[in-house]
């Protein structure tokens, strides 16, 4: 009875043309927008409203006036709606309603003292067509990448893991402007707790907006005071494909381009996808390639420091002479020099990627060759520290993931000033607190350093180097999926030929 | 105070980590020297003593366990209150806290002791000690799981330290150890009585032991990890006197690092420097094993928050660190926690074990 009462006092049909648009302009604040076009078919009136640049005009011309102006029945509501049975068509009497569908591109249509209105959804959202991956960029394998609209993505997805036990929960994220979010995962795969707990945070979440799916990353971690990231955002369709098969959760967000993959390791940050479509022996190489330039990295500069100014009986005499050469007219301590040097590598990178690509070249060039080389010249840095800080450069951007090469750059600092105060016992410590810290790290209630602490040697497999294919029967165990084993490994193993 | 314990699934561990957590609680910083001090009272028979000491802390281990398995899920504490009441139970609790003290102090002060004659000669004990305690608080901040997963990566990421020790190895000469059996049985047993220090490190079985997930796989990894770290103990014993000779031996403080001092390679020239810093990897894990017993005590029998025992303990150790700056004072401070260790560690458990058994047989009569 109550909800009756409230319908009734909202409505405000029957009403004439001129009341309603009047209504509609008072309301709603986008009312210059609003389209209103008045038809007539003998004595009755008819009007049709919407927003322009949020319709498909040439739908709206083609499918809906047209049929509607060649009627030749008498317009009322219901005979609209049977000869023009455009998809979505409803009808429609609360003013709310009304403005919200004009908001997101419904045609309304209303017959002159009728008691409902019709609506019609011709929306047209502008959205870019699948592309290549840009930021992730591979040599071999698709290279198809997700796009702003989740509508395609969730289309791609589902196209590409056909089957029923794919769940993909809806949310809506945001009070002031919902947005569709989903949590993508294989139900007899993946870890329970996993879900429950990101479902848990996603419905806990209370934001205003939600821009892109790093805020929702940011909002979600389990340490925000670390540096380091603690969920892959990737753009590659098979990379997430991957990662769902393998029982782990993906989140998608409208408008965002990227996929949340949860939990993630520390380790997961130094994949490609290419590494399974290349032979194992390769990409074992390549894996351990990786590992090693991040390792170099971290250590090589602060090694320096350490070296140079407390322990110069670490560098072989034979390599003692050149290097004693090289600083000989440099008037600065080393870790001055060091920090001085680390921090143009850092300019330059910071400026490569935020001007134009043209220019960012030219940038990278001019900074790289000409300021090197003069500034050796002049007797500023030594010519072996430009080595090496260029070859640390290099070896950062050998990190799959341009946030964790970020990161890896970052701490270098911090170690960089430890070694020039404690030398080889500063970059020790500094070393072990990292450790300690990534030891204490989780993502998604996991372990963070997974498989190497807690320690699961099936899965060094899939994370420091590879075996064979048929090897690889095993889920990632770590994280305890429900279902183990992709495929037997022994009958993986026989590889009969029907010939023999 | 409860005897047996009931610990939530997420704070257990796997059997598995008991390897890892006997190399971690036994090897330490004084490794380093024990070879000398342990040749100064058996000579060059010193391996037979470690061998010795080996089979005498292995029935040990055993007999704690057995000891242990007797109860419920109980550890050391609940076990002295459930034989000698909760007022002795406490003494004796105390008494652990002192000694674990002291053993954390000592760590810490030959670790520093060796930066500072080995790297930084000016260096301030203050502030190295700052530095590895920052670590230790950290760790222990996290939780028993971050504890036992710094011990393990902490291990694993020491033990190319082994290779290193091939060369030397080679170099070993043989008729240092001949004749066998010349410096007689009192000898011989006074060494074993000098690995004392060295070989704590067990009693942390004491404490860990209710939290363990699956005890009836527990015997495996302690006997391993007990046997690879006597084995890595005998192995630094046998190549200092086949490779330093006795002079050396007797007037050398931290033989071992005599082993790594002739290695060389292209990039690196001294890898001495390099073993001193890495032994920092070494040292912490049984530091943090020690502390978290400390705080565990101080939990279990006054109630004290992790949080603030902690930081109190830190804070207590980093002001007495400066105080001991004389080789000495430290060796006057190792001296009586290994007296204390004797009887602590080596002795009480054997006495703990006809009690256990005689109050279970009443118990079962009761029954």
């Amino acid at each position: 009875m109550r909800r009756l009462k409230k319908h009734s006092s909202q409505s405000i049909f029957p009403t004439s043309i001129e009341k309603l648009k009047k209504k509609i302009e008072s309301e709603f604040l986008k009312s210059e927008d609003v389209a209103f076009t008045v038809y007539q078919q003998e004595s009755k009136k008819i009007v049709v409203f919407y927003i322009a640049f949020l319709v498909d005009q040439q739908k709206v011309e083609e499918m809906l006036l047209k049929p509607l102006l060649d009627m030749e029945t008498p317009w009322t509501g219901q005979s609209i709606l049977d000869e023009i049975p455009l998809g979505g068509g409803q009808t429609n009497s609360d003013t709310k309603n009304i403005i919200k569908g004009l908001n997101s591109g419904d045609v309304h249509l209303y017959v002159e003292n009728e008691k409902h209105l019709i609506t019609y959804q011709l929306a047209k959202s502008e959205k870019r067509a699948l592309d290549k991956a840009e930021t992730e960029s591979i040599v071999i394998g698709p290279q198809l990448a997700f796009t702003e609209s989740i509508a395609s993505n969730l289309n791609v997805i589902s196209w590409r893991l056909n089957t029923p036990d794919l769940a993909m929960e809806k949310f809506m994220i945001g009070k002031r402007n919902p947005k569709e979010t989903r949590m993508i995962y294989l139900k007899s795969v993946a870890n329970e707790t996993d879900v429950n707990t990101m479902r848990q945070r996603l419905n806990e979440l209370d934001l205003d907006m939600v821009e892109d799916i790093h805020m929702i990353k940011q909002y979600i971690l389990d340490n925000s005071y670390s540096v380091f990231p603690q969920f892959v955002a990737t753009e590659l369709v098979d990379r997430a494909m991957y990662t769902i098969k393998e029982g782990k959760i993906i989140v998608l967000i409208e408008d965002s381009p990227l996929a949340l993959i949860a939990p993630s390791t520390f380790f997961s940050f130094f994949e490609s996808t290419e590494d399974r479509y290349f032979h194992w022996n390769l990409s074992s190489f390549i894996i351990g390639l990786r590992f090693l330039a991040a390792f170099v990295t971290l250590i090589m500069t602060p090694f320096y420091v350490a070296a140079i100014t407390y322990h110069y009986e670490l560098i072989p005499s034979q390599l003692l002479i050149s290097v004693g050469e090289s600083r000989a007219a440099v008037p600065f301590p080393p870790i001055i020099e060091v920090l001085i040097l680390e921090l143009v590598i850092e300019l330059l990178r910071e400026a490569g990627a935020r001007l134009p690509s043209r220019v960012g070249q030219t940038i990278g060039i001019v900074g790289g060759v000409v300021v090197g080389t003069a500034a050796v010249q002049a007797g500023i840095t030594s010519n072996v520290l430009v080595i090496l800080v260029t070859f640390s450069a290099l070896a950062s951007f050998a990190t799959p993931s341009y946030i964790m090469g970020n990161t890896i750059r970052f701490i270098r600092f911090p170690l960089i000033i430890l070694s020039g105060f404690y030398g080889i016992i500063g970059l020790m410590f500094g070393v072990s607190f990292l450790v300690i810290h990534l030891l204490r790290l989780q993502s998604l209630g996991r372990s963070y350093l997974a498989p190497l602490y807690p320690l699961r040697l099936a899965d060094f497999n899939k994370v420091f180097f590879r075996l064979p294919e048929q090897w690889q029967g095993r889920r990632f165990l770590s994280y305890q999926p429900k279902d183990k084993h992709s495929f037997p490994n022994k009958k993986a193993m026989e590889r009969k030929d029907i010939g023999k | 105070m409860k005897i047996n314990l009931d610990i939530p699934k997420n704070l257990q561990f796997r059997a598995f980590y008991m390897f890892f957590i006997m190399i971690g609680a036994i090897i330490g910083v004084d490794m380093i020297g024990s070879p000398g001090i342990i040749f100064i009272r058996a000579g060059h028979d010193s391996w037979i003593s470690i061998i010795l000491a080996y089979f005498y802390i292995l029935l040990l281990i055993f007999t704690m366990l057995y000891i242990l398995r007797q109860y419920e899920n109980a550890d050391i504490l609940g076990i002295q209150t459930d034989l000698f009441g909760s007022f002795i139970s406490k003494a004796i609790g105390i008494v652990y806290i002192v000694f674990f003290a002291s053993q954390i102090l000592a760590t810490l002060l030959i670790y520093i002791e060796i930066i500072q004659a080995f790297i930084f000669p000016e260096s301030n004990s203050f502030v190295l000690g700052f530095m590895l305690l920052s670590l230790i608080v950290y760790s222990l901040l996290g939780g028993l799981r971050v504890v036992i997963g710094v011990v393990f990566v902490f291990i694993v990421l020491s033990s190319w330290l082994l290779l290193l020790l091939i060369q030397p190895a080679m170099q070993m000469e043989f008729l240092n150890f001949l004749p066998i059996f010349d410096e007689g049985i009192p000898a011989i047993l006074d060494g074993v009585q000098a690995t004392a220090f060295t070989f704590t490190g067990i009693e942390v079985l004491f404490f860990l032991y209710p939290f363990v997930q699956d005890k009836d796989k527990i015997g495996k990894p302690l006997f391993w990890g007990f046997t690879s770290t006597a084995f890595f103990i005998l192995l630094l014993t046998v190549i200092s006197i086949g490779f330093l000779s006795a002079p050396q031996l007797e007037r050398r403080i931290w033989v071992v690092l005599n082993l790594y001092k002739l290695q060389t390679t292209p990039i690196i020239e001294r890898l001495d420097y390099i073993v001193v810093a890495e032994w920092m990897m070494v040292t912490v894990p049984r530091v943090i094993l020690i502390m978290w017993c400390v705080i565990y005590i101080l939990k279990r029998m006054y109630q004290i928050p992790k949080k603030y025992s902690v930081y109190g303990l830190a804070i207590l150790l980093l002001c007495i660190i400066p105080f001991f700056d004389q080789h000495f004072e430290i060796q006057n401070l190792i001296e009586s926690s290994r007296i204390v260790a004797i009887r602590l560690v080596y002795i009480y458990p054997f006495l703990l074990l006809p009690l256990v058994l005689f109050k279970k047989s009443r118990k079962n009569k009761e029954n």
